[in-house]
């Protein structure tokens, strides 16, 4: 009934089909609910503001009880293991900046943010996840990744806005 | 007018799932494969891979052999990549830079496949799975099962008229899902409009710094690095020197793929302080494999289990 009422949305259906589930929705406070809701998605996707409908109230009960698909999960900071913090930090903060073990400055006690140093590599932005305990030093996937996937992290892009753009 | 073209499309899938000859895997997985590149489309899919997921906005036309493609992520800062063949131009409008790179082997939902079917076949079991509706599109699965333990499982979801894949899913050997592509909205045909792929940011600004490194930095060289035992069925696409954020001299990089799945085997010279223990994550797909070598560090970052990266990354030697 979802996946029909979505095809509806979509224009998907034909007039005889569409006419049928145009009477089923509003037929069903149920439906009429989910009709709202997917509605409220489809803007907030397309980054419309929402409608000034007075949506019902369990429309935004049921809104509240979705699970966030479409968004960046984040993980809370001491959730599994560290390696996995590490990873999932990575993936959100984009780069860790604890590189003891590769960064091209700093001693051993004191781990540096990672430093560009060659012309055409930008700084990456200095949000420094500091972890301690077993799994030191960190692994800086993210830069690895960016170059394995060929997508480079926008976030080493982004500072260029505040300071001189490193790259030619 | 628009609104009876997904019925008309679906009405053409029922014709053309009953043609003759379309029972043979080999032939759906070329049919897929060459989809991504010459079928003209349009929609929003979502990447979930481990804990990261993140929606993007691809349209692709194929004009006169040549292929023109538009990809926006539409989380986190805004930025898009136009790609005409394998050329990439990474359009950042906050940093006003435009960054030039060349495709080598990466994946580029829809466009999954790098290898061809026969090397694939290789590697994977190649079957037909189950015919489903998936986005309102009748669709063929396609499963590939590996024939050991050195990569993970795939299924392709096929649209049956175009052949295009319209969902994916990577599973790990307890069968669970830990990578998967799907489109959320999907148009197919002709009605996709040459204008849809050039840049949208580009007129935003109006001096662009170009960062032609990349581009530059993607030709093969003699790293002076060997892999001497890779895994049965991965085979060397190339080697380049990359440059990566916070390193003084360029980072070898030697390239793998079994014809979906790749890796990447990097060897730097070892920063201070210097790592003296291996080290290993998974997250979804990505596997990341670090290990010391003397005056050298090894990383391998893949889309491979962990025994795979190891076996890469314990078997990397300086060249004869």
């Amino acid at each position: 009934m979802t996946q029909e009422l979505s095809s509806l949305m979509d224009g998907e259906l034909g007039e005889q089909e569409a006419e049928r589930s145009i009477a089923a929705c509003c037929a069903s406070e149920d439906q009429k609910n989910t009709w709202y809701l997917y509605h409220a998605i489809g803007d907030a996707m397309r980054g419309q503001a929402p409608r000034r409908l007075e949506l019902p109230r369990a429309t935004f009960e049921s809104l509240n009880a979705q699970p966030t698909v479409l968004a960046p999960r984040r993980r809370p900071l001491m959730q599994g293991t560290l390696a996995r913090v590490a990873f999932a930090a990575a993936a959100s903060v984009a780069t860790i900046g604890v590189v003891g073990w590769i960064g091209t400055q700093g001693g051993p006690a004191a781990p540096v943010p990672m430093v560009a140093k060659s012309s055409s590599a930008i700084q990456p932005v200095a949000n420094k996840t500091t972890i301690s305990g077993a799994v030191a030093p960190s692994l800086d996937v993210q830069d690895y990744l960016a170059v394995h996937r060929q997508i480079p992290s926008p976030e080493l892009y982004r500072p260029v806005n505040n300071r001189a753009p490193a790259a030619r | 007018m628009i609104r009876w073209i997904p019925a008309l499309a679906v009405g053409l899938a029922c014709g053309s799932q009953a043609a003759p000859g379309n029972n043979d895997p080999l032939a759906w997985l070329q049919r897929a494969a060459q989809a991504s590149r010459t079928a003209s489309y349009s929609g929003i899919f979502v990447h979930s891979n481990g804990d990261r997921t993140s929606t993007l906005r691809i349209t692709h036309v194929n004009v006169g052999g040549e292929e023109h493609e538009r990809v926006e992520p539409l989380d986190g800062p805004s930025y898009e990549i136009v790609r005409r063949n394998d050329e990439m131009f990474c359009y950042f409008p906050d940093a006003k830079t435009i960054r030039l790179d060349r495709r080598i082997t990466a994946r580029f939902f829809p466009s999954i496949m790098t290898g061809e079917p026969a090397a694939i076949a290789a590697s994977y079991e190649v079957k037909l799975g189950k015919s489903e509706r998936v986005l309102g599109f009748d669709c063929q699965w396609i499963r590939l099962e590996p024939k050991d333990g050195l990569r993970y499982a795939q299924r392709l979801c096929s649209e049956t008229t175009s052949g295009l894949i319209v969902r994916s899913k990577t599973l790990n050997e307890q069968k669970q899902v830990i990578e998967q592509y799907t489109f959320t909205e999907l148009k197919l045909g002709p009605h996709v409009a040459r204008s849809d792929v050039k840049s949208i940011f580009e007129a935003r600004v109006k001096k662009w710094i170009t960062d032609a490194k990349p581009r530059d930095e993607a030709k093969s060289v003699e790293t002076g690095w060997a892999v001497t035992n890779p895994p049965a069925g991965f085979q060397k696409v190339t080697e380049l020197r990359r440059t990566m954020p916070g390193r003084d001299q360029p980072v070898s990089q030697i390239i793998f793929s079994d014809g979906f799945a790749s890796l990447s085997v990097f060897v730097e010279p070892q920063g201070a302080p210097r790592r003296t223990d291996e080290a290993s994550n998974e997250d979804g797909t990505t596997t990341f494999y670090v290990r010391p070598m003397g005056e050298h560090l090894v990383t391998v970052l893949g889309e491979v289990p962990l025994a795979t990266a190891q076996q890469v990354g314990r078997s990397v030697a300086r060249r004869p």
